[in-house]
């Protein structure tokens, strides 16, 4: 931008044109500009054929032209870089050259970029942070909307003065915080623990700590809002440890007035043993029914690269008992891993603790991931089986697939 | 959208603008179509100057776009212009640029730019591969050899890992040429090949091969062949190397096996601590096997009969003459089921030596345990590529290595009318490998045979006369 500024000033400054710097750079200016750049190009050139009305190599005088000066300066400025700067100038050229590169970027997010280990690493991060930026700008956008909207009623709404009545003072939000909070705390008391296992800070990335700490406030949110509440536990939570740091970046000074048991302690210490039972998604033991009387563990962990084990083996090490969410039995499973988010798995045990309904809870495992239930009569699963797949792989393979479905169906007669 | 065929004026670029949907990306788009359809420069001539004309300026996304297609019609005084365009304009250029100049220069004759270009790049930031090949490839096509092996040792320096195709050009274009170090040079690639088992498909062989023969007083010969089992040349009758490891490789293998492998992060994560000591003394006492058999991977090799036959069959295959069998397996098979008949169990465990792990312990550590404890004589049996634990290894030569005892080492068992088929374990190396006067290059006989566990089986004999 800062260039093109300066070729109108140049531009100004140059007696050609006086005409077109008046009236500012209008449209209909602009086949007098070109007719004299035309003239200026045939003086210097005469490669150009006469008989082409047409200037190609126009553009070259222009880009070229009302540079000089600038780059001289330039020259002066920047004659030393320093590596942080060079990073920044590498990033906008690559932001002009078209790719995802977020337009302001921090000194933090800057040094963030150079620490990556390789060109692919980099190019991922940038796209992340540009999709951040891009995430922002849209929200701001639709904020600003908002209010606008808002404040377009309210002034309609001054000019018909509206006096409502209305038997409660509006203090819903209030009201309803203080309602929960009672709940919960009657759980601290009386309630079901449930158990976060905080010790894989070591397994993860901070990218996958940060994941985490945000399923956490999503659990915990949703657990204060339920009819019945756990009492959670965040237990080998150590002081100043990431999860800590996160935790704090995100409630703020609700930290420490949070209605949970967080401690450095771990579960077996806290716990009898053969209480205890760790939810894993790699357990050989599949889980039949919801136990009031069992403390259930859930380990605060995000691993996008697909640890298989870590937990388990966790588990193994202290010799506790373990489970699987019984999601082969319950779903028609189609695609992605069988662990689930943090929050996903505080829905699906809450609407347990509630219900006891394992297709009610198990409507929290995202739909993307199952193509049913198996609940359902077995030829209507054939079909919608079928159909999925004449949709997505085409004729050919759906001969495969019915093998399959049928082969399915078998088994579940077995059973 | 399909871009015209002759230049436009500004008032013909704007109306089609336009009748665009969305005249905000116009330009981008038609310069994207014209790479596509290879249109004619003086299109996109007329298109930039309509852009420049408009608002004085171009973006660094369409000159980019435009010098692609320079690059693609070989325009180079069109390449050098923008050059000298964007460097007036912009403090720096990014990778992308570079690329597309350097392609463009070292295919013309001013390549010699290109290396300014190059040394230019090598200011701000690590050239990219293509960047150095581009050049390499140019320095060859013009018999600089010496300055295209330089660049060559250059690149491999950073790290960065030249493709087939940039060896194939070294060896097309020092056909015939004399001087010990350029056959130095070549024979440093043959063995960069070996170290890092590639094998050169067939054009590259090719290549190979008439080079060699060219070699002024050389008196090189080379012949095709497939070499058998037992390891031996047909034409010259050479043994090959054979596969086994050396002490210090099989021991340092032996190490990060257990260290990498079995204990990893977390020794609960495979196995757990007593169980894998149990395990070690059950082994220590009972050396030195000869074959170690992945009972639960070999009982499932036919799925209509019954698992403890197909592994009975299996252990009646292998047990002859004085052979020490050890099965793994898990406890769930110790119990009695209509796949695990105890009667057969208890008759295969007077023939070998049992081990059956937790039902949630991975074998397969244990399996690779058992057979380096017991020596560079002991195969193992599995139809497993053991692929997942080659990727614990954490360097790539341990994983070359690993790769190399198990062609040596692995049995995999092919079904055939019901009886069992042994196939032999690779006796020989099969890379790269040279006496002084002989040479035995594997090559692959397509450009695409990707998978890895399969070597090849024919092979280029160079030897001098």
């Amino acid at each position: 931008m800062q260039s093109t500024n300066t070729l109108l000033k140049r531009i100004v400054r140059s007696s050609v044109l006086p005409l077109a710097a008046q009236h500012g750079m209008k449209k209909d200016l602009f086949p007098l500009s070109r007719t004299l750049s035309l003239s200026f190009c045939l003086k210097q050139d005469k490669s150009c054929s006469p008989s082409e009305k047409l200037d190609l190599d126009a553009w070259k005088k222009v880009m070229k032209s009302g540079l000089q000066e600038e780059v001289s300066e330039m020259v002066s400025e920047h004659k030393e870089l320093s590596s942080l700067a060079g990073a920044r100038e590498i990033l906008e050229m690559w932001r002009l050259a078209g790719r995802s590169v977020p337009e302001n970027i921090t000194e933090d997010q800057l040094k963030g970029f150079m620490e990556c280990p390789s060109k692919s690493a980099q190019k991922k991060y940038l796209k992340f942070l540009y999709l951040k930026e891009l995430y922002k700008k849209n929200d701001k956008r639709k904020m600003d909307k908002k209010r606008e909207r808002r404040l377009e009623t309210e002034e309609r709404a001054c000019k018909t003065d509206g006096t409502k009545r209305n038997s409660f003072i509006c203090l819903w939000t209030n009201c309803m915080d203080r309602a929960y909070s009672w709940r919960v705390a009657q759980s601290m008391i009386f309630g079901q623990p449930l158990v976060f296992d905080m010790s894989y800070e070591k397994d993860m990335s901070v990218r996958e700590v940060a994941n985490t700490v945000r399923q956490l406030v999503l659990s915990e949110g949703c657990n204060r809002r339920s009819v019945d509440p756990f009492h959670i536990h965040f237990c080998n939570l150590k002081n100043d440890s990431l999860y800590q740091k996160e935790f704090i970046k995100h409630y703020r000074e609700a930290w420490g007035k949070l209605l949970v048991t967080a401690t450095e302690q771990c579960y077996t210490e806290i716990f009898p043993k053969d209480k205890l039972i760790y939810l894993t998604a790699d357990s050989p033991k599949v889980m039949k029914t919801f136990d009031h009387n069992k403390i259930y563990i859930v380990g605060s962990m995000v691993d996008r690269s697909i640890k298989t084990g870590v937990s388990l083996a966790r588990a193994k090490r202290l010799g506790l008992e373990t489970a699987a969410l019984p999601l082969e039995k319950y779903l028609l499973w189609n695609t992605g891993a069988k662990n689930l988010t943090l929050d996903q798995m505080m829905h699906i045990l809450l609407t347990l603790k509630d219900t006891g309904d394992w297709k009610k809870a198990l409507e929290f495992v995202p739909k993307r991931k199952y193509t049913g239930f198996v609940s359902k009569p077995v030829h209507e699963l054939k079909k919608t089986l079928s159909l999925i797949n004449t949709l997505k792989l085409g004729k050919a393979q759906e001969e495969v697939r019915k093998q399959f479905a049928k082969n399915y169906s078998k088994k579940l007669m077995q059973k | 959208i399909q871009p015209p065929e002759k230049p436009l004026q500004s008032e013909e670029w704007n109306r089609l603008k336009e009748s665009f949907q969305s005249p905000e990306i116009f330009e981008e788009v038609m310069f994207n179509s014209m790479v596509r359809c290879n249109s004619p420069i003086d299109v996109a001539k007329s298109l930039l100057t309509h852009v420049a004309k408009r608002n004085g300026d171009i973006t660094y996304n369409l000159l980019l776009k435009y010098l692609a297609l320079c690059v693609q019609q070989g325009q180079t005084s069109e390449i050098r212009d923008v050059y000298d365009i964007m460097k007036i304009r912009f403090k720096i250029l990014e990778g992308g640029a570079y690329n597309l100049i350097i392609r463009g220069l070292s295919n013309s004759d001013q390549w010699r730019m290109a290396l300014t270009l190059l040394e230019e790049v090598k200011k701000i930031m690590v050239p990219s591969r293509t960047n150095y090949e581009s050049c390499i490839t140019a320095a060859s096509r013009h018999k600089e050899m010496k300055l295209a092996f330089g660049l060559y040792r250059e690149m491999l320096a950073k790290d960065l890992v030249p493709t087939l195709d940039v060896l194939h050009t070294l060896f097309d274009f020092s056909r015939g040429m004399k001087g010990a170090e350029l056959q130095k040079e070549l024979f440093g690639i043959l063995l960069y090949l070996r170290e890092n088992q590639i094998y050169p498909h067939k054009t590259f062989m090719r290549s190979i091969k008439l080079w060699f023969e060219s070699i002024p007083g050389g008196n090189w010969r080379g012949h095709l062949t497939n070499i058998t089992d037992s390891g031996q040349c047909p034409v010259c009758n050479h043994q090959l190397e054979d596969s086994d490891l050396t002490e210090e490789e099989y021991n340092n293998l032996r190490e990060r096996i257990i260290r990498d492998v079995i204990h990893g992060t977390d020794t609960f994560r495979k196995t757990s601590p007593q169980e894998f000591e149990a395990f070690q003394t059950f082994v220590e006492n009972r050396l030195p096997f000869d074959i170690v058999i992945d009972g639960l991977n070999v009982s499932h090799i036919k799925p209509r009969r019954m698992q403890c036959e197909n592994l009975s069959d299996a252990v009646n295959c292998l047990a002859k003459e004085n052979v020490r069998l050890l099965v793994l397996g898990r406890k769930h098979m110790l119990m009695n089921s209509s796949n695990w008949r105890q009667e057969i169990m208890k008759e295969m465990q007077n023939k070998a030596d049992f081990f059956f792990a937790e039902n949630i312990s991975e074998d397969d550590a244990f399996l690779l345990y058992a057979t380096l404890q017991s020596g560079q004589h002991c195969k193992f049996v599995t139809r497993d590529f053991l692929r997942d634990h080659k990727a614990c290894l954490s360097d790539s030569l341990t994983r070359h290595l690993f790769r190399k005892w198990q062609r040596g080492h692995q049995i995999s068992k092919k079904m055939f009318l019901s009886v069992f088929i042994q196939q032999p374990a690779c006796r020989y190396d099969c890379v790269v490998q040279t006496t002084g006067d002989t040479w035995h290059i594997p090559y692959k006989d397509h450009f695409e045979e990707k998978y890895s566990y399969q070597v090849p089986k024919k092979w280029l004999c160079i030897q001098q006369k």
